[in-house]
């Protein structure tokens, strides 16, 4: 048939014909469900076993470009550990099984172990990647054994487990150390006292949000990106094409786990805090201290920004002077009214910055427009900016970024 | 629970006799670090205390080329290079050898010479392009090295590898060895700094891992100054905020922080109230640092055209200098654009325009300065670019992809031989013929001339004993040192 008579025939159908008409709309219709469907599957990606395994060698000295042919390796496990279960494939559903077995030896201690460094800052094996003969032998064998024990025929309840460990009394001790305790337990071996761990970095941004009340709650979605300085992608992205584009309302202030990660530039002000790049496991993050994370907590738009909306929570909610303020701020941040002694430097702090503030309204502004949420006009302007000062040197406290 | 911890785990005498040999890198020397007192690298607060040895560098500025420049138009000449031009590239020079995935469906590989002149230099005779008449100038200043290898063929690998030992991810990058292992003489600016500018040619991806921690604490990371805005991030107040409030709050902020250490006893304490102090004393110095405004005219015609321009090359050698100056032991700059798959001639010229006269400049002025004999400067990319042409060769015009079987770095300062070359090529420039050079090698006699022995600075990792070098072997080149 010519072109222009399919063509033709074409148009007709799908525009004169009445039925062809029908028709198609139903196909359309009928293709539209299909491609909604799957668009509705959520793609996600797996390994499986080639039917044929491919052969293996020994590299020489580890280089991928160098296999010795002579030498052929097939899957198995150091003869110094325990063997695959019975029946188990030597392939990845035998590691599996072998890993996730009630009686290894290695999997339930070292789990334990890693949760307990998380918790207190040290593992009782303080070697948390390494269980091997290079590593350290564990403070409290019988405790971790212990631990192991329950872990594993809990059903490996990891909650359960956390539950257990805060609940102890050892954690429940106070963090302050007496000079006695020091002198015995320098290094908290013996665990005299309770840890004293600065927060990660996720966790001060977490919590600054948190208290300030602006923390958006919403769990689960895609990535999100808050705040970021300018220039940090394009300035190491291809041909410097690449921008960072900050989202805009309540996307600013998710919680940190939510934030989108660019590994060849990563979120800066986590990356002052010992937060790792993603491109390699990190099994102990580093507890660093430096000035750039002051300069994070102190400058960073984020914090800023959430210091005047505590502010603000704080002159609306706090009560009528500022001594009660101040408790009522100590009570979010610490979980403890302020002493006389945090009382009369903060009501320095506030005299001092409310007189420069009241003479200067310039000022006050701009501080209190530094950030997207907009503030409550109906706050004296100078007392607000005054407080914000005061409730970003809180923010910047040890006793508020360290876990006590 | 089947026992784990039975007697076999104990130390016993073969086992501890290992761990000395293996070197206080594996022990976390952290602990024997004594903030306030001066090594005898004149730094405090490294993880070893001392370097193995007395440095002849105290301090390094390492001029990153990223892109892969092309040897064969800037170092590596030779008078016969003349006679390839135009033939096809031989399998025996070849040898089937892998080539990127850009150039390896070419039906022809027809070799370029280079189309600049070369002439000789300074006492050593060395050969250097047209365009780059004032790096040439220095050629009695300087160890050229013609005989760098790596394995890696393509940007990201090859670039993580020469900064950081290796083409994994993860590891920590030269500067941050340097941080940990020395610490800084510097009790107000970073003890590694890094700077980054662009040329007109296509500009390859950064990566922050090469001037990352790796494994290391990140306090160790560079950090990066910036041409624009904030030189150091967060490093200015928020608006509203002035000098004298930011101090007001500070106080308010130590005087809690010494009521808590009173309570607790807890040591960070008191360091994190150095540290808010250190950064208000940041937010005077970096500044000061980064302001240009006291250098006399003479300096900025000594770095040329570009000087005065925040964010170009030329720019940051002045601020290189100046933070030498003030004490940061380790400063690198990336200049980013030296990827020639195409417009070779013009592209490359334009690059060298850029970084010429103030490479120069840079080591004239530590020269002038007296700090030339104990700064180590290095200069290089990530790999070399290949004799024969990516897409077609026409009489002015050509494109090179990327070659790591050997390209050409140059050294010079504290420790490093003068006026002296390295290594041989073949006439292709392709394979070596003479003295290699790998880049673990090269990283391996850095260290050195910072006094310390590749070998013995580890840091205990993933069960190895990890070094900047690699576990797999590296060699001080010996010929290079003065």
């Amino acid at each position: 048939m010519p072109v222009h008579i399919s063509k033709l025939c074409d148009y007709y159908e799908k525009s004169q014909w009445p039925l062809g008409r029908e028709l198609d709309a139903r196909m359309k219709s009928a293709e539209k469900a299909v491609t909604d469907y799957d668009k509705s599957i959520v793609t996600v990606m797996t390994m499986g076993d080639l039917a044929k395994p491919r052969k293996t060698y020994v590299l020489a000295r580890g280089h991928y470009a160098s296999p010795k042919k002579e030498e052929e390796i097939s899957p198995g496990i150091p003869t110094v550990l325990p063997p695959l279960p019975e029946g188990a494939p030597a392939k990845r559903l035998g590691l599996a099984k072998w890993i996730a077995d009630d009686d290894h030896p290695l999997t339930a201690r070292v789990a334990v172990n890693r949760y307990w460094s998380m918790i207190f800052g040290a593992g009782l094996v303080t070697t948390v990647s390494d269980f091997g003969t290079r590593g350290s032998l564990p403070s409290h064998p019988g405790l971790l054994d212990w631990l192991a024990r329950d872990f594993a025929d809990s059903g490996w309840n990891v909650k359960r487990m956390f539950k257990q460990i805060l609940l102890s009394a050892t954690y429940r001790q106070q963090s302050a150390a007496t000079t006695e305790q020091l002198h015995r337990d320098p290094e908290n071996v013996f665990l005299s006292h309770a840890p004293r761990l600065r927060l990660q970095g996720e966790f001060i941004r977490d919590n600054a949000l948190a208290v300030s009340g602006v923390l958006n709650g919403k769990i689960g979605g895609p990535s999100v990106k808050p705040y970021q300085p300018p220039r940090i992608w394009n300035e190491v992205a291809l041909n410097g094409g690449l921008f960072y584009k900050p989202d805009k309302g309540a996307k600013l202030y998710r919680r940190s786990m939510y934030t989108y990660w660019k590994r060849s530039a990563p979120m800066p002000n986590m990356m002052a805090f010992d937060a790792p790049t993603r491109e390699k496991c990190v099994i102990q993050r580093p507890l660093t201290n430096t000035p750039m994370q002051a300069l994070v907590t102190m400058n960073d738009v984020q914090f800023v920004e959430a210091a005047r909306v505590f502010a603000q929570r704080v002159l609306q909610k706090g009560g009528a002077d500022f001594d009660s303020q101040l408790d009522y701020a100590f009570m979010l941040t610490t979980a403890r009214p302020a002493d006389e002694l945090r009382k009369r430097v903060f009501r320095n702090l506030y005299d001092s910055q409310l007189k420069e503030f009241s003479a200067d309204a310039t000022r006050a502004g701009e501080l209190l427009k530094f950030g997207e949420t907009k503030r409550d006009e109906s706050l004296n302007l100078a007392q607000h900016a005054a407080w914000t000062t005061v409730a970003s040197a809180i923010f910047n406290l040890d006793e508020v970024i360290t876990k006590e | 629970m089947i026992p784990l911890f039975n007697s076999d785990h104990l130390l016993d005498r073969r086992k501890f006799l290992n761990l000395g040999a293996r070197g206080m890198g594996a022990l976390g020397l952290a602990s024997l670090a004594q903030p306030g007192l001066l090594n005898a690298a004149g730094r405090h607060g490294g993880a070893l205390g001392d370097p193995h040895f007395t440095p002849k560098a105290k301090r390094v500025i390492y001029l990153f080329f990223s892109g892969g420049p092309s040897h064969i138009d800037m170092y590596d000449y030779k008078p016969g290079i003349r006679k390839v031009h135009g033939i096809e590239l031989p399998e025996s020079i070849r040898k089937g050898q892998r080539i990127t995935g850009m150039t390896s469906g070419q039906k022809s590989f027809p070799c370029v010479a280079p189309m600049f002149e070369f002439k000789q230099h300074g006492q050593s005779g060395a050969y250097y392009s047209e365009i780059l008449p004032h790096i040439a100038s220095l050629a009695d200043e300087m160890s050229l090295i013609r005989s760098v290898n790596t394995e890696a063929i393509n940007h990201d690998p090859a670039i993580t590898y020469i900064n950081t030992g290796t083409q994994q991810l993860g590891h920590p990058s030269m500067g941050a060895w340097l941080n940990y292992g020395l610490g800084s003489p510097s009790d107000n600016l970073p003890g590694y700094i890094v700077m980054i500018s662009k040329g007109r040619g296509g500009s390859q991806a950064l990566y922050s891992r090469l001037w990352g921690s790796g494994f290391l604490p990140s306090k160790h990371q560079g950090v990066k100054f910036r041409s624009s805005g904030e030189p150091v991030l967060f490093l200015n107040n928020p608006p509203g905020i002035n000098r004298n409030s930011r101090r007001a709050i500070l106080d308010s902020i130590k005087a809690v922080n010494e009521a808590k250490f009173a309570e607790t006893r807890d040591a960070e304490i008191q360091t994190r109230i150095a540290q808010y102090e250190m950064a208000f004393r940041m937010q005077a110095s970096v500044p000061e640092l980064t302001d240009l405004k006291s250098e006399p005219e003479h300096v900025f015609d000594l770095y040329g055209k570009d000087s005065k321009k925040p964010g170009k090359y030329a720019y940051n050698c002045i601020l290189a200098r100046r933070m030498l100056e003030s004490g940061v032991p380790f400063v690198q700059l990336f200049h980013r654009g030296w990827d020639q798959h195409g417009n070779c001639p013009r592209d490359v010229r334009y690059q060298c325009e850029d970084v010429d006269q103030p490479t120069a400049a840079l080591v004239k002025d530590l020269k002038q300065r007296g700090m030339l004999e104990d700064t180590l400067v290095v200069c290089g990319g990530e790999f070399g670019r290949t004799i024969y042409s990516q897409g077609a060769l026409t009489k002015d015009n050509h494109g090179r992809d990327h070659h790591g079987r050997c390209f050409s770095m140059w050294m010079a300062g504290g420790g490093i031989r003068k006026g002296y070359v390295h290594g041989e090529t073949d006439d292709f420039c392709y394979n070596i013929v003479r003295d290699p050079v790998h880049i673990n090698d090269l990283n391996a006699t850095v260290l050195q001339c910072l006094g310390l022995d590749h070998e013995r600075f580890t840091y205990r990792y993933q069960g190895l004993d990890q070094r900047l070098t690699s576990v797999q072997g590296a060699r001080v080149v010996n010929e290079l040192l003065a």
